[in-house]
């Protein structure tokens, strides 16, 4: 190896180095700023089957075509959170899962896709939930039930957070990659925020050390929810979960209730099902900061109650 | 024999070899999590297969372990065909073979490289370093000190596969494939490679040891360099192993010298089997076959007939002299011995935080069963499992330990999980089901107050409590009161501790503490706490 040689792989090896090395893509989007109504709908249905249970608490609202145009890129975000069964109320229903992807398919949309960041490990969490089969059991190729890819996470400016001005959110949950997200939390007891639901089932698209909201977490919720704007929120409240959550594993801490709530107000739809608990709205903390940001209605007497 | 249905007999061979290396690789894919906790079964057949780890362990551990019956089989084939093994199945021997096909061109330009033959001196030299390897490791069992993780062949290539080739190769997949195609079809292409093609693994992993166990491996293929099949001829301890059962084997290679007008197939042979002061040696023989195949004359053949071996000092000895004999009983009663000093220096005492799978029994145990394999670390979801450096001294390195926290919020022992003692070849790790598991906590965790935001610093947190995956929560809340926020506002504080007989240490909590750096609450052996135990007196020696 000559002079030239060794100086012409020294450039070459450095050059293949340097562009190994990872790209970041920092964007920034302007939250949306959607005017909630000052009487939302909320609906309430009961009953055994899950997927039908879905339709018609849709049908007050104007059915899924109210929320889903033609050719619509759809998450829809239901809480895989956990490595457990779907008696075990850690996790959104299967079912209920299943049918709101089957309508967003029927109402035409080109994609739905549907993902959570998991707390346990994600493959097991998909697994156990149920939820994967479901998705794939529809057997559409524009039905996917993806895994996250942690170089997805993208830096984006709470304009308006009051605890929180900048986080890291899931790219694909994005106004820019999603012209409907439909948020499919369950309603599950939680230690420190006293329940998990609507709002706070936004953890599930933000990067980084998740930890991180709990120092502050009421507002700090109510902050990610400035960006993560779901134009309809299905609570699933098939089964509740009283105590031991959010991850459960008791089944003498679920309550089977048969309930799906449905809302295009977020606030609206966490303020009902904090009821089904027997707690008021008042008691839980992220539903305040969220109707203090003017995300929706949390005053009962004021949203428009409707039994499907 | 003559040529099965015309076709050469190498050709069978590299059939062979190439369906079982496949086959060691879907294995190697398949120790993974897919959709179920109930893996298929035979992930770790090639393990099995493997009479060295199957005699360590049973030395180590004075156990009788039914699970290495193929290694059985494969030794009363081995009195009867000799050292096909190597030959013919060994992955490692398979991908040599290869390798050294990639490297010949350089030998073409130089004739340094890949020759066949050692200089005579150093061949002479060599000769019985295998069987002093050998009895090293094995005399070291006795003494309850497992070195077979150092040469043991298949634990350096499954090792060196996992740590270093599998997570290099998904990252340099993914990094290529966001360059080549578009941003929404990565995941297309993504899901093809992971779940349909098992091309990359389901789930990339990082592991310590990583560049220690590529070295290891990298320099067995180094070797291929100085000779042929050096690390089969001269090293390794498991091909000994066979080479011992195959020194009076029933079918013998016939004619047993080097004719006198040729000596083509002496010099052709990878293993070197042909020596010029002795017979063929079929302890040294991998039955590659091409000696059949290119004899000039054709006489070449192997058959169950006694060929009659020379008289005087042409018979036929295994490569072990008296002193090599004396240097393999010495340095298999040293290794203990210094280990022993290396136990007196850390004062008896083990790592608190060296935290064994779940259901690992006590250390001296595990380290007797364990034959560092790997298996439990490529199939572990979570990645939590990681090869040990020297916390448990040079007789522990790459044994199985729970480092939660090793990937931040992702590394914890998964409470419904029970992959890592389904895939165990020695049950080091013992088949548990879910309920069993629970009830061998791993470790147990302890809050440091001085971190704990709640404890420290009147700051709500209590993420721990939120993670804790027992039904009823291990972590529970001491105290609860209000102070006021900055604002003026009221904020809420919960106090946890850890109620430790619920907690089954899966470390969950401590991955996932949010402090970053040093966590608030970590996970301790069980016994670290009471110096007293049986575990402890016995760490000590």
């Amino acid at each position: 190896m000559d002079r030239r040689q060794f100086l012409e792989q020294v450039a070459a090896w450095s050059a293949g180095f340097s562009l190994a090395t990872p790209i970041f893509n920092v964007a920034s989007v302007m939250a949306a700023d959607v005017k909630p109504q000052e009487n939302p709908l909320l609906t309430v249905a009961k009953g055994k089957e899950y997927g039908e249970l879905v339709t018609r608490a849709l049908k007050p609202l104007g059915g899924i075509a109210a929320f889903v145009k033609s050719g619509d890129r759809v998450v829809v975000k239901p809480n895989i959170g956990w490595d457990r069964k779907p008696e075990q109320a850690a996790n959104t229903h299967p079912d209920v899962v299943k049918a709101i992807v089957e309508q967003c398919l029927a109402a035409g949309a080109k994609q739905v896709r549907v993902f959570d960041r998991t707390v346990n490990d994600a493959r097991r969490s998909y697994n156990n939930s149920g939820i994967l089969a479901a998705v794939e059991s529809i057997k559409d190729p524009r039905a996917k039930c993806v895994f996250i890819d942690d170089k997805r996470f993208v830096p984006v400016k709470i304009v308006n957070g009051k605890s929180l001005d900048e986080f890291e959110f899931y790219q694909d949950a994005l106004e820019s990659a999603c012209d409907c997200y439909i948020n499919v939390p369950i309603a599950k007891h939680h230690q420190l925020s006293k329940l998990t639901l609507g709002l706070k089932n936004a953890m599930g698209v933000i990067g980084g050390n998740r930890g991180k909201i709990h120092k502050d977490l009421h507002q700090r919720i109510a902050d990610l929810n400035l960006v993560i704007r779901p134009r309809l929120t299905i609570v699933d409240a098939t089964r509740i979960l009283l105590r031991n959550g959010p991850s459960g594993g008791k089944l003498e801490d679920v309550k089977v209730l048969d309930t799906v709530i449905a809302s295009a107000d977020p606030v609206a739809a966490d303020a009902y099902a904090t009821t089904l608990f027997g707690m008021k709205p008042e008691q839980v903390g992220s539903t305040i900061a969220g109707a203090k940001l003017g995300l929706g209605q949390m005053d009962l007497t004021k949203i428009r109650l409707v039994d499907a | 024999m003559r040529r099965p249905l015309w076709i050469p007999w190498r050709w069978w061979r590299r059939a062979a070899q190439l369906v079982l290396l496949l086959l060691f690789l879907w294995l190697f894919r398949r120790t993974e999590y897919g959709s179920s906790n109930e893996l298929a079964g035979g992930e770790n057949l090639f393990f099995r297969l493997d009479p060295l780890v199957g005699a360590t362990a049973m030395l180590a551990a004075r156990q009788f372990l039914a699970a290495f019956w193929p290694a059985a089989l494969l030794l009363a084939l081995t009195l009867l065909f000799g050292r096909f093994f190597c030959g013919w199945i060994c992955p490692l021997g398979t991908l040599l073979d290869y390798f050294h096909r990639l490297v010949r061109p350089l030998a073409r330009t130089s004739n340094r490289y890949c020759e066949a033959k050692l200089p005579q001196r150093a061949e002479e030299t060599l000769r019985a370093t295998r069987y002093v390897l050998l009895l090293a490791i094995l005399v070291a069992a006795v003494f309850s000190v497992q070195l077979v993780g150092y040469f043991d062949p298949f634990g350096l290539l499954f090792r060196g596969l996992t740590f270093a080739g599998d997570s290099h190769l998904d990252r340099s997949a993914s990094w290529a494939l966001e360059r080549v195609v578009s941003d929404e079809a990565v995941g297309d292409w993504q899901h093809w490679a992971r779940e349909e093609w098992h091309l990359l693994p389901r789930q990339g992993q990082i592991f310590q040891l990583a560049g220690l166990s590529a070295a290891l491996l990298g320099a067995i293929f180094a070797l291929e360099f100085v000779a042929r099949r050096f690390w089969c001829r001269h090293l390794c301890p498991t091909g000994a192993v066979f080479g011992l059962f195959a020194a009076r084997t029933w079918i013998k290679r016939l004619p047993n010298k080097v004719c006198r007008a040729c000596d083509q197939c002496a010099v052709d042979c990878r293993m070197q089997a042909h020596r010029s002061e002795t017979d063929f040696l079929n302890q040294a023989c991998n039955l590659c076959m091409n000696c059949v195949d290119d004899c000039a004359k054709g006489i070449v053949q192997f058959r169950p007939k006694q060929a009659k071996p020379s008289k005087g000092p042409r018979r036929q000895p295994v490569d072990l002299s008296r002193r090599g004999v004396l240097v393999g009983l010495a340095a298999g009663v040293t290794l203990p011995a210094a280990t022993m000093v290396g136990r007196l220096g850390r004062a008896g005492t083990l790592d608190p935080y060296l935290l064994r799978p779940p259901g690992a029994g006590d250390e001296p145990t595990f380290l007797d069963l364990c034959i560092r394999c790997g298996e439990c670390m490529k199939v572990c979801p979570t990645n939590v499992l990681q090869p040990t450096m020297l916390e448990a001294g040079i007789e522990g390195m790459f044994s199985p330990r729970l480092v939660p926290r090793f990937i931040f919020e992702k590394s914890y022992c998964e409470f419904t999980c029970t992959l890592c003692g389904q895939v165990c070849p020695t049950g080091a790790i013992p088949r548990l089901t879910e309920e069993e598991k629970h009830k061998q906590p791993t470790g147990k965790a302890y809050f440091d107050h001085a971190l704990c935001l709640p404890w420290a610093e009147n700051t709500p947190c209590i993420r721990c409590e939120e993670m804790c995956p027992t039904p009823e929560k291990a972590i529970k809340i001491l105290r609860t009161f209000t102070i006021k926020g900055p604002d003026g506002e009221e904020v809420e504080i919960h106090q946890p501790y850890v109620d430790r007989d619920l907690c089954v240490g899966c470390g969950i909590c401590e991955s996932n503490c949010t402090l970053e750096g040093k966590p608030a609450i970590r996970v301790v052996r069980v016994d670290a706490a009471d110096p007293g135990t049986e575990t402890q007196r016995q760490a000590r020696g």
